[in-house]
C-alpha cells in the first residue's frame, strides 16, 4: 500500500482543492489553496524520498495481480523519475504563488498541476500496460489542459488542439501495439510479456517482422510525447503559449515521460540481444539533435528557443538509451560497462536537462512577467535589471552547453566516450562525430543568448523592469543551487544513476 | 474460430485506416475528433478481439476496453471544449483558419 501513498497524497489534494478554494474565498484567504497544493507536493516528496533503502516493492490487487493482470512497482529507475518529477512539481507550485496571480480559476490550475504529477508518477511505478496506460492519459488530460489554461488567447487554443490530436495518435498508435503484444501473450505484465516474448523467440511461433511493428508502434507512439523528431511539431508551439510553469513542467518532466515509457518497456519487454531496436533510437536521436538544432537557431522568441533546445537534449538521452542497445546487441555482455556507460550519461541527462530547463523556462517566466514581451531582442540586458535571474538563467544555460566542469557536461561525455569506445565500429563513430559537432554548435546558441541577456545594453522595456517577487525568484535559485550541487557532488548522484540503469538493464 | 476472429481483426485494421484517412483529410475540427474516436474503437475491439479465445472470453481485455472508452470520452470533452474556445475565436470550426502559430 505505500507505494499507492504518493499517488493518493496528490489525487486526494487534487480533488480538495476545488472545495477548499471555496473555502478561502469565504474566509478572505484565497492563498489556502496554494499552501494544500505545495503541502501535497512535498508530502509526496517525502513519502518518495522514505523508499530509499527499501527497495523493490510492489503493490497488486489479488486477485488480478501478475503474471495476468496489473502491477505496481518501484524500483531504483522508477523513484528516480519519480523523484525528479514530484521536485520539480513542488518548486512549480511554489513559482505558481505569484506568475499565476493575475489568472483566474486557480483552483482548477492547482488540481490539474496536481493530477499531472500524480499521472507521471503512476507511469514510472507502473509494471504492466494496462497501468501505464491509464497514468498516461491522466497525465495527458492534465496536460492539453494546462497547455490551453489561457484559452482567452487564441495562442493555447491552437497549440492546445495541437498537441492533443498529435498526442492522442499517439497514444493509439502504442495501444494498438500493446493490443498485438496481448494477443500474443495474453498478458500486459512486464515481467510475464519478458519472459513471453523470449519463448515466442525462441519457438518462433510469432513471425519476427510483427514483433518489430511492435516495438516501432511503441516508439512511435510514445515518442510524440518524447517530442523526438520529426513527431515533436507539437512542442515548440505548445511550450510559449502554456504558462512559463507549465512549460517548465512540460520541458522539464513531461517529455522525459515519454523517454522513460519508451526505455523501460523496450529494455524490460524486448531483449537488446536479440533486438536491434538500438539502431532506430540512435538515428532518431541523432536526427532530433540536428534538426532541432537549426530549428532553434532561427529562434526570435526566447521560449520557442528553449523548446527547441529541450528536442535536442532529448535526441542526446535517446542517442544514450540507443547506444545502450545497440552495444548489447551487436557486442552481447562482453562490453556490457560500455552500455551501461551510455545508460548512466542518457539517465544522468534526464536529470540534468529536467532541472536546467525548468530553471530556464522559469527565468523566462519571470522575464516575461516583468518585461511582457518574449523577443530575445527586446530582452537584451535584462539579466543587468533582474541579477538573480538573469545569474540563475546564465547557470542553466552553461549546464546544458555542457560547459565543464558542470553535471551536463558530463552527461554528455558519458554518452559521447560510450560512442567512441568500441572504435573499429563506423556507425557508432559517425554517431558520436554527429553527436560532437552538435553539441558544439548548440553550446554556442546557448552562450549566444546568455551574452544578449546578460551582457548587452538593457533595452528600452527592459530599462523599466525590476527583479521578480521572492517567490518567484526562491525557486530559480533552488535550481541554480541544485545545479551546481550535483556538480559537486557528482559521484554520489552517479552511483544513484548507475543503480537506475541497473533496473533498466535489468532483464539483460 | 479462427475464421471469425481473422474478420474482426481485420474490421479493426480497416477502423483504423478510416479513422486516420478521416484525421488526415477532413477540415472541419469536429470531424477530426471523430477520426480519433473511430481508432479508439477499433482499438478496443481489437482488445476484445483478442481476448476471446477458446475457455471464453478474459475479464482482463473486457476491463482495458471500459476503461479505454471512458478515457476516450475524457479526451473528447477537453477536445470539445477546445473547438468551443476556438469557435469563440475565429467564428469557425475550420481547421484552415487555426493557422497563425508560425514555425
Amino acid at each position: 500500500m505505500m507505494i499507492l501513498q504518493p499517488i493518493i497524497v496528490l489525487l486526494g489534494a487534487a480533488a480538495i482543492i476545488p472545495l477548499i478554494d471555496l473555502l478561502g474565498k469565504k474566509i478572505g484567504f484565497e492563498k489556502i489553496r496554494d499552501i494544500v497544493a505545495i503541502a501535497a507536493f512535498l508530502i509526496a516528496f517525502i513519502i518518495l524520498y522514505s523508499f530509499f533503502g527499501n527497495l523493490p516493492q510492489s503493490f497488486t490487487i489479488d486477485p488480478y495481480g501478475p503474471p495476468l493482470g496489473v502491477e505496481l512497482r518501484v524500483d531504483n529507475l522508477s523513484l528516480y523519475m519519480a523523484i525528479i518529477f514530484c521536485g520539480l512539481g513542488l518548486l512549480v507550485s511554489i513559482y505558481s504563488i505569484k506568475y499565476m496571480e493575475v489568472d483566474s480559476g486557480l483552483d482548477k490550475y492547482y488540481s490539474l498541476l496536481l493530477i499531472l504529477v500524480a499521472g507521471m508518477i503512476g507511469v514510472a511505478f507502473s509494471n504492466d500496460f494496462f497501468n501505464l496506460y491509464v497514468f498516461w492519459e491522466m497525465m495527458c488530460v492534465a496536460s492539453y489542459t494546462l497547455v490551453s489554461f489561457r484559452k482567452y488567447k487564441w495562442e493555447p487554443v491552437e497549440a492546445g488542439f495541437k498537441y492533443l490530436v498529435m498526442s492522442t495518435i499517439g497514444s493509439l498508435i502504442s495501444l494498438y501495439g500493446i493490443s498485438l503484444l496481448y494477443g500474443l501473450v495474453g498478458s500486459l505484465n512486464f515481467t510475464k510479456l519478458h519472459s513471453a516474448i523470449e519463448t515466442i523467440y525462441g519457438n518462433g511461433s510469432a513471425p519476427l517482422s510483427l514483433l518489430y511493428l511492435v516495438i516501432c508502434m511503441i516508439i512511435v507512439g510514445f515518442g510524440v510525447t518524447a517530442a523526438m523528431v520529426p513527431l515533436h511539431t507539437w512542442l515548440p508551439d505548445a511550450h510559449p503559449a502554456a504558462p512559463s510553469s507549465i512549460s517548465a513542467m512540460l520541458s522539464g518532466v513531461v517529455i522525459k515521460t515519454g523517454v522513460y515509457a519508451m526505455f523501460r518497456s523496450l529494455f524490460t519487454i524486448f531483449h537488446p540481444k536479440i533486438f536491434d531496436f538500438g539502431t532506430i533510437l540512435m538515428l532518431f536521436g541523432v536526427l532530433t539533435i540536428t534538426i532541432a538544432n537549426f530549428m532553434a537557431l532561427m529562434q526570435k522568441d526566447i521560449k520557442r528557443l528553449l523548446a527547441y533546445s529541450s528536442i535536442v537534449n532529448i535526441g542526446y538521452i535517446l542517442v544514450g538509451g540507443g547506444i545502450g542497445a545497440y552495444v548489447l546487441t551487436h557486442y552481447g555482455l562482453k562490453e556490457a560497462s560500455i552500455a551501461g556507460i551510455a545508460i548512466i550519461g542518457s539517465l544522468l541527462h534526464i536529470l540534468n536537462h529536467a532541472i536546467s530547463k525548468g530553471l530556464l523556462f522559469l527565468c523566462s517566466g519571470c522575464f516575461t512577467h516583468e518585461a511582457k514581451t518574449r523577443a530575445i531582442s527586446k530582452l537584451e540586458g535584462i539579466g543587468k535589471k533582474m541579477p538573480l535571474s538573469g545569474l540563475s538563467l546564465s547557470i542553466g544555460l552553461f549546464n546544458l552547453a555542457g560547459i565543464p566542469p558542470l553535471s551536463g557536461f558530463w552527461s554528455k561525455l558519458f554518452i559521447i566516450l560510450a560512442s567512441l569506445s568500441i572504435p573499429e565500429n563506423n556507425f557508432m563513430l559517425a554517431i558520436s562525430i554527429i553527436v560532437i559537432l552538435n553539441s558544439i554548435f548548440a553550446a554556442s546558441y546557448y552562450l549566444w543568448l546568455t551574452q544578449r541577456i546578460m551582457l548587452k545594453k538593457p533595452t528600452e522595456i527592459v530599462e523599466k523592469v525590476h527583479e521578480a517577487p521572492l517567490s518567484m525568484v526562491f525557486p530559480i535559485i533552488v535550481l541554480a543551487i541544485l545545479c551546481i550541487l550535483i556538480t559537486i557532488k557528482l559521484d554520489l548522484f552517479i552511483k544513484i544513476v548507475e543503480l537506475a540503469s541497473n533496473n533498466l538493464l535489468g532483464g539483460v | 474460430m479462427n475464421d471469425v476472429l481473422s474478420i474482426y481483426l481485420t474490421t479493426s485494421l480497416l477502423l483504423i485506416i478510416l479513422g486516420f484517412y478521416c484525421i488526415s483529410s477532413k477540415r472541419n475540427m469536429v470531424k477530426t475528433i471523430i477520426g480519433i474516436e473511430i481508432i479508439t474503437s477499433a482499438i478496443n475491439l481489437n482488445f476484445i478481439t483478442l481476448g476471446f479465445s477458446k475457455n471464453g472470453v478474459d475479464y482482463f481485455a473486457q476491463s482495458i476496453t471500459i476503461i479505454s472508452i471512458s478515457i476516450a470520452a475524457c479526451i473528447a470533452a477537453v477536445a470539445l471544449s477546445l473547438i468551443l474556445n476556438a469557435y469563440r475565436h475565429y467564428g469557425s470550426i475550420d481547421l484552415r483558419k487555426l493557422r497563425r502559430l508560425r514555425w
